[in-house]
């Protein structure tokens, strides 16, 4: 990883048209100023890691791993822990 | 009573006000707005998360509580509001909020659990959030299990 060191006011290019400039700094955050094509997507890495984790999540889950995995969590379950009613209505169609 | 058709138990009847509004709707799933959590007695503990607005998109979810039992959510002053909560007095767990933590399972790894990102609930105005705290320390693939839980019996 390429470290720059830099303080507040001062900047730097990636590239002919993407600037960064560090705008201020205190103990625990910097704020960052980016000048860039407004075509290019700039993203949070957190949410980022958010939308590729949900994506994860959201695919088909095998029906033996769904079962497993209930029973192996029930038994391990948290002492006194219930989970609050989520009022969803009895369920037609389901033996 | 409407109908939803789910992605792992077929078709369901459900009240209105059992829906829950995700205003932002969730990272990469902007678009679905309205969820329903079914918490069934054969796959308890686990409650689905499935969107009213697409029957194919529906996570497993698990009380954050089960995973990890010191977990506390960060929420910031954004979520609160997008929640319609405000900060003082705080939010109760259990009975004003639920937080719940979205699990990946899949047959390749072991199933793991985002606690950097947890659904977040207000239980009184059925509303939901994915809060996504970036300094709390808390992993997007967390091991739900022990390691002895996972090594097959011989």
């Amino acid at each position: 990883m390429l470290v720059i060191r830099r303080r507040a006011g001062e900047g730097f290019l990636i590239g002919p048209d993407i600037e960064i400039e560090v705008l201020e700094v205190s103990p625990t955050r910097v704020k960052i100023g980016i000048l860039a094509p407004g075509a290019l997507p700039i993203i949070r890495k957190e949410v980022l890691l958010t939308r590729q984790e949900n994506l994860a999540a959201s695919r088909n889950a095998p029906p033996h791993t769904i079962a497993w995995l209930s029973q192996k969590l029930s038994s391990n379950s948290v002492a006194g822990y219930e989970t609050p009613k989520l009022d969803v209505r009895r369920i037609s169609g389901v033996s | 009573m409407p109908r939803l058709v789910s992605k792992y138990f077929g078709e369901l009847d459900y009240s209105t006000e059992a829906a829950f509004q995700f205003p932002e709707g969730i990272p990469a799933f902007e678009d679905q707005t309205a969820f329903v959590f079914l918490d069934q007695p054969q796959t308890h503990p686990l409650v689905f998360m499935q969107s009213l607005g697409n029957p194919g998109v529906c996570f497993i979810a698990l009380p954050a509580l089960m995973a990890d039992p010191a977990y506390r959510p960060d929420l910031s002053p954004e979520d609160l509001a997008l929640l319609g909560l405000s900060p003082e007095p705080p939010p109760q767990a259990g009975s004003d909020i639920l937080c719940l933590t979205l699990v990946t399972v899949s047959e390749q790894a072991d199933p793991t659990v985002n606690l950097a990102s947890p659904i977040v609930l207000n239980l009184r105005d059925r509303k939901g959030v994915q809060v996504i705290q970036p300094s709390a320390g808390y992993s997007v693939r967390h091991p739900l299990l022990a390691q002895e839980d996972l090594v097959p019996c011989s």
